[in-house]
């Protein structure tokens, strides 16, 4: 199988620069800040507690895989979103334009070497993340989900950075742009849950609870606030916490919403994908499907050539232009 | 080997090209001619499949050049007026980078790269940064790297801009090498002098119109007539003029100090035959020629009734 040239050359030129060793120190740090300060945490807890504290240390997992999945969100955009605008900005794209890689090539080039780039960093922080394995005594199948869970995000905030990379001419906006992307999936996929509180706030002061509320799928009768809650589907901070929430306490967070709310009685929707590891599987299906998305978009974007407009002249070609039209075009020598 | 019929582009109201149509044979040097604004470099972007055009075809070596985009980035190598290099790559890198993105094998691109290096005269540079060449420098790898997969077109958009003197020379000379190769190639810049010197045929555009396009000896021959003489001499200018004015056929244009020029439809042995008289009547004949334009004032010349027509235009709407 032949490597992606973009790939190829990106690690190459990225692997002689400083930057990447400077990325990977700050990137230590912060771990190594966020480690002792979780550490002075555990032991302020266990300090009147007859508890073992090593089985404290476990809380050490969840605080440095957080942390490294922040910083993942953070820098991933910010590389992808570089990607394409600076390709123009540093006038290389129209030669790589008129090469034979197509553009989703190019596009998934520049993806990969964004994730290549966060799992090197995953990767380095590996012997501090180990602590909570060896002492804490966690599973290490653990380790391998959270490697799973931040290849996924990387890829996720990859691909909104490279659709907002072929959207933009500046770098500067497309890395603004994606964080505006990135908001409207932690905030956006909420905002219909407040709406169905107010709503169902506002139907139980009126008097209505009942009407209006209710819709039915199968012959069940369901509320359809839970409606609201699918969009959290696509919600990368519920995503973490359930994944977290699964992996520390063996719960589901959902499954407690649900349960709380009322909403398990009922037979809606939210349950069919509430139930067991549905909502996990669903949520990871769905961010790969809309990052694919994501990508098919970008490289469509920056394609010359798009389909429409090409049918278009061709249809133009097809038909003879007038004779006026042909007078006019000629050489007048 | 690259035709295009009635192609238009517009963006929004303005037309940028309008209705060009163009034949290039094979192994022609080709030279694409306008000043700032013209429409060539929209056309050349067409050309590589950079831009869509909003009607028309072009055609490559008999494919169409919008419809089969992947067997047409096999057939041309471009090279843009400005481009930028990657830092923290060498020069082989560079190649080999280019030459995987055409899916070559890493034997091919080396044995390739190593001959093109030698022919834009970089072999030596092949482990240095492509970041710290010179400007001339970084223009001949860049056509070395248009040419790594062997292209039938090969599509230059003002190579020379920006280049010193030198560099200049040296990418005349390495265009003239490819030319007797048998390459077939384009090239758009406005240093008309350098053109003339390399090119076999020319195109001028003008506000998005090609205003004329050929060999350029048939192009000079169109604009300026075949029919021009000039006549330098030192003595026995009225008897000159007088000879002159009794061949049919010929009219005296202006009569200098010492030169006399003439309209004519002479053939060459009736010439011969005019002026061996004059010499026989006694008048100094020190020299005459053919007067031949250069591609400046054929260009000044396609170029003028444009202005005129665009003025007139702008006068037209200012009035309004």
């Amino acid at each position: 199988m032949r490597l992606n040239p973009v790939i190829k050359r990106e690690v190459k030129v990225q692997s002689r620069s400083m930057k990447i060793c400077w990325g990977v120190f700050a990137y230590e740090m912060i771990l190594a800040l966020v480690f002792f300060l979780a550490m002075a945490i555990i032991r302020q807890e266990n300090q009147y507690s007859t508890n073992n504290i090593y089985s404290s240390l476990i809380a050490l997992y969840p605080a440095l895989a957080v942390t490294q999945l922040i910083i993942l969100a953070l820098i991933v955009p910010v590389r992808t979103a570089s990607a394409i605008s600076g390709e123009k900005e540093r006038q290389t794209f129209d030669i790589m334009m008129t090469t034979s890689m197509t553009p989703f090539s190019i596009i998934m080039g520049k993806v990969m070497t964004a994730i290549v780039q966060s799992m090197f960093f995953v990767a380095a922080s590996l012997p501090v993340m180990a602590l909570s394995f060896v002492i804490g005594g966690m599973s290490w199948s653990y380790l391998f989900w959270f490697f799973a869970v931040a290849l996924l995000m990387s890829f996720f905030s990859a691909s909104i950075g490279i659709l907002c990379s072929s959207i933009c001419k500046r770098s500067v906006s497309a890395v603004i742009m994606s964080y505006g992307f990135y908001l409207i999936f932690v905030v956006g996929t909420v905002l219909p849950i407040i709406l169905a509180s107010y709503l169902s706030s506002y139907a139980y002061t009126s008097g209505n609870a009942s009407s209006g509320m209710h819709r039915t799928l199968g012959g069940v009768v369901y509320s359809y606030e839970e409606n609201f809650f699918l969009p959290l589907l696509l919600n990368p901070v519920m995503y973490l916490v359930e994944f977290f929430v699964r992996v520390m306490a063996g719960e589901s967070l959902i499954n407690d919403v649900t349960s709380t709310t009322g909403m398990w009685q009922t037979s809606g929707p939210i349950n069919l994908v509430a139930t067991g590891n549905r909502w996990m599987i669903l949520s990871t299906v769905l961010f790969l499907m809309v990052s694919f998305l994501f990508l098919r978009l970008a490289a469509r974007r920056i394609n010359p050539i798009k389909k429409k407009a090409l049918r278009r002249v061709t249809r133009k070609a097809a038909k003879s232009i007038s004779p006026q039209d042909s007078q006019a075009g000629q050489p007048r020598v | 080997m690259l035709q295009i019929n009635n192609l238009y582009k517009n963006y929004g109201k303005f037309k940028a090209v309008k209705n060009l149509s163009l034949h290039i044979p094979k192994g022609d040097l080709f030279g694409f001619v306008g000043p700032n604004g013209a429409g060539k470099t929209t056309t050349i972007r067409i050309m590589c499949g950079l831009m869509l055009p909003s009607a028309g075809s072009v055609t490559i070596n008999g494919v169409d050049a919008l419809t089969h985009q992947k067997e047409i980035k096999r057939q041309i190598g471009y090279v843009p007026d400005f481009f930028g290099v990657y830092d923290n790559l060498k020069v082989r890198e560079y190649m080999d980078f280019y030459g995987s993105m055409y899916r070559m094998g890493s034997r091919e691109i080396q044995k390739l790269s190593d001959d093109l290096l030698e022919l834009v005269n970089l072999s030596d540079k092949k482990e240095v940064f492509v970041d710290t060449l010179s400007r001339g420098m970084k223009q001949r790898l860049c056509v070395a790297r248009a040419l790594l997969h062997n292209p039938a077109l090969l599509v230059l958009d003002e190579p020379n801009s920006g280049l010193d003197p030198r560099a200049r020379v040296e990418m005349k000379e390495l265009l003239l090498n490819l030319r007797g190769m048998g390459k077939t190639i384009v090239i758009s810049s406005h240093i008309l002098s350098e053109l003339s010197e390399m090119c076999n045929s020319i195109g001028i555009m003008d506000h998005g119109t090609l205003v004329a396009s050929g060999r350029i000896e048939d192009v000079m021959d169109s604009v300026f007539g075949n029919d021009q003489l000039i006549i330098t001499l030192e003595e026995g200018r009225d008897t000159a003029v007088r000879i002159a004015n009794e061949h049919a056929g010929v009219k005296v244009a202006s009569v200098g100090e010492q030169e006399l020029k003439l309209t004519h439809s002479l053939t060459k042995q009736e010439i011969a035959g005019m002026i061996g008289e004059m010499i026989a009547a006694g008048v100094l004949v020190t020299g005459f020629h053919k007067q031949e334009g250069s591609l400046e004032t054929l260009f000044m010349r396609v170029t003028e009734n444009e202005e005129q027509k665009g003025g007139t235009e702008n006068a037209v709407k200012s009035s309004h």
